[in-house]
């Protein structure tokens, strides 16, 4: 019988410790594990390295953990869509690496697939190839990318069951699932909790070997509640 | 006449072919879904994790789960699907998008494309744009011609850090449509209702050719 996994959230959290590096799910605010960003809010941890799409949207998500200081660094694709950050930057009170939306997402699922990295032609003739190792195969060049491994993953799906296996609807999916695939340690935060065996096997989008602790969202984030899940 | 944004979306439409598999940026190239041309169907990616993007929802059938790279409310049409982010780029980078239409702060006569930052002012960062340029075979800039500053946007060489080293193929300003060639840059194909040659080389910086049959009065009515 697969394990429960579904904790409270308090004893999922303690395991994120100031230093540490978090990969985080969602896109400018589809699919941000709010609730456990919230629960982040309240911890006593800083010096954190977030790794995510961007920063949330307007004053929601991971922003709110730059402007109280806890966050480092951030490597993202895009903040434009959260002011704070830039004002963050100049300030000099958080780091900024921008990195292709598309290295970000394989830097994520290499991560989780035991590849050392990976050659990617986006970047080259650009800053992003700065500091890189270049390799040319057949005739292209390509920026070689290190794989990314983190020690804490927040995410968030529509529908989970208790061994963690994770289904996310619409354009909420997005670096859920290679957020999930890249860290020690994997916590979901699920609108929809199922016993095992309630959910369909063939449309488990993120199996629940790569989550490590379920928890439920907060009801206020959740976009549809339902008694049966129904895709 | 329409604005420059309008002209711009509308003689985009007109460039896209059927069956085309495209993705819109953000802002203006959103625009080029209202011009689809009668008769031409394309298929909209947006790198967020869905393709089939088809009408926006009616007002009160907005849902937070469905939404364009901008954060906009979609629709899918029927066929379509969602996807998550390695997916998505897999899409991108692994040449299986036909066309990307990207805004820009400049562009130059080689092709090089720079649109995600102004050092030491802005930095909304790259998103999918570097990927995009990359991986899609033909890459549009659609952008007005000028900055706000009454700069050319079509420069010599671009300043600022780039998004793409000689990935444009097409620009469609409000005045004109160029076309890069193998060996021979850009050449001016099209001139915009109100503009003529000498208009268009008086706020155009970077080198280019005139297309021996180059169109006067071809969009922007």
């Amino acid at each position: 019988m697969p394990k429960n996994k579904v904790v409270p959230i308090e004893e999922a959290m303690s395991h994120v410790e100031s230093g540490m590096s978090i990969a985080v799910g969602g896109f400018i605010g589809q699919g941000d594990p709010l609730t456990l960003i919230d629960h982040l809010k309240l911890m006593d941890v800083k010096d954190l390295t977030i790794y995510e799409n961007d920063a949330g949207y307007g004053e929601r998500g991971v922003v709110e953990l730059v402007k109280q200081g806890k966050v480092k660094k951030i490597v993202a694709s895009h903040v434009g869509t959260t002011p704070a950050i830039g004002k963050a930057m100049n300030e000099g009170r958080l780091e900024v690496e921008a990195t292709p939306q598309g290295t970000l997402a394989e830097m994520m699922r290499c991560g989780g697939a035991g590849l050392g990295g990976f050659l990617t032609p986006t970047g080259i003739g650009t800053i992003a190839e700065e500091g890189k190792q270049l390799i040319t195969l057949e005739g292209r060049k390509y920026i070689l990318v290190p794989a990314l491994k983190c020690d804490i993953a927040i995410i968030r799906a529509h529908a989970g069951d208790t061994w963690g296996n994770l289904i996310f609807r619409g354009t909420s999916r997005n670096f859920n699932v290679p957020a999930a695939m890249c860290a020690d340690y994997v916590i979901a935060e699920v609108e929809n909790l199922y016993t095992l065996g309630e959910l369909d096997p063939n449309a488990i989008h993120t199996s629940g070997i790569f989550v490590d602790a379920v928890v439920r969202a907060n009801v206020e984030y959740c976009t549809i509640r339902e008694e049966k899940f129904n895709g | 006449m329409a604005d420059a944004k309008t002209i711009i979306a509308a003689r985009a439409g007109r460039d896209l072919k059927d069956g085309q598999i495209i993705n819109l940026g953000i802002g203006l190239p959103t625009l080029i879904a209202n011009f689809v041309p009668e008769g031409v169907d394309v298929v909209i990616q947006t790198e967020n994790g869905a393709i089939g993007v088809g009408p926006a929802p009616a007002p009160g059938c907005e849902d937070r789960d469905r939404a364009n790279a901008g954060n906009q409310p979609i629709t899918l049409i029927p066929g379509g699907s969602y996807f998550d982010s390695a997916t998505s780029f897999a899409m991108i980078r692994g040449g299986h998008t036909d066309a990307t239409f990207l805004g820009t702060l400049q562009v130059d006569e080689k092709g090089n494309i720079a649109n995600w930052i102004v050092p030491g002012k802005m930095l909304a960062g790259m998103g999918g744009a570097m990927d995009l340029v990359t991986g899609a075979k033909t890459v549009y800039i659609v952008s007005e011609h000028c900055a706000k500053d009454g700069s050319s946007k079509l420069m010599k060489q671009c300043t600022f850090p780039l998004t793409g080293a000689e990935e444009c193929d097409v620009i469609i300003t409000e005045r004109a449509l160029f076309r890069r060639y193998p060996g021979k840059g850009f050449v001016l194909e099209e001139v915009a209702v109100g503009y003529t040659l000498d208009d268009i080389a008086a706020c155009t910086d970077m080198a280019y050719a005139v297309a021996d049959d180059v169109k006067l009065e071809a969009f922007g009515e």
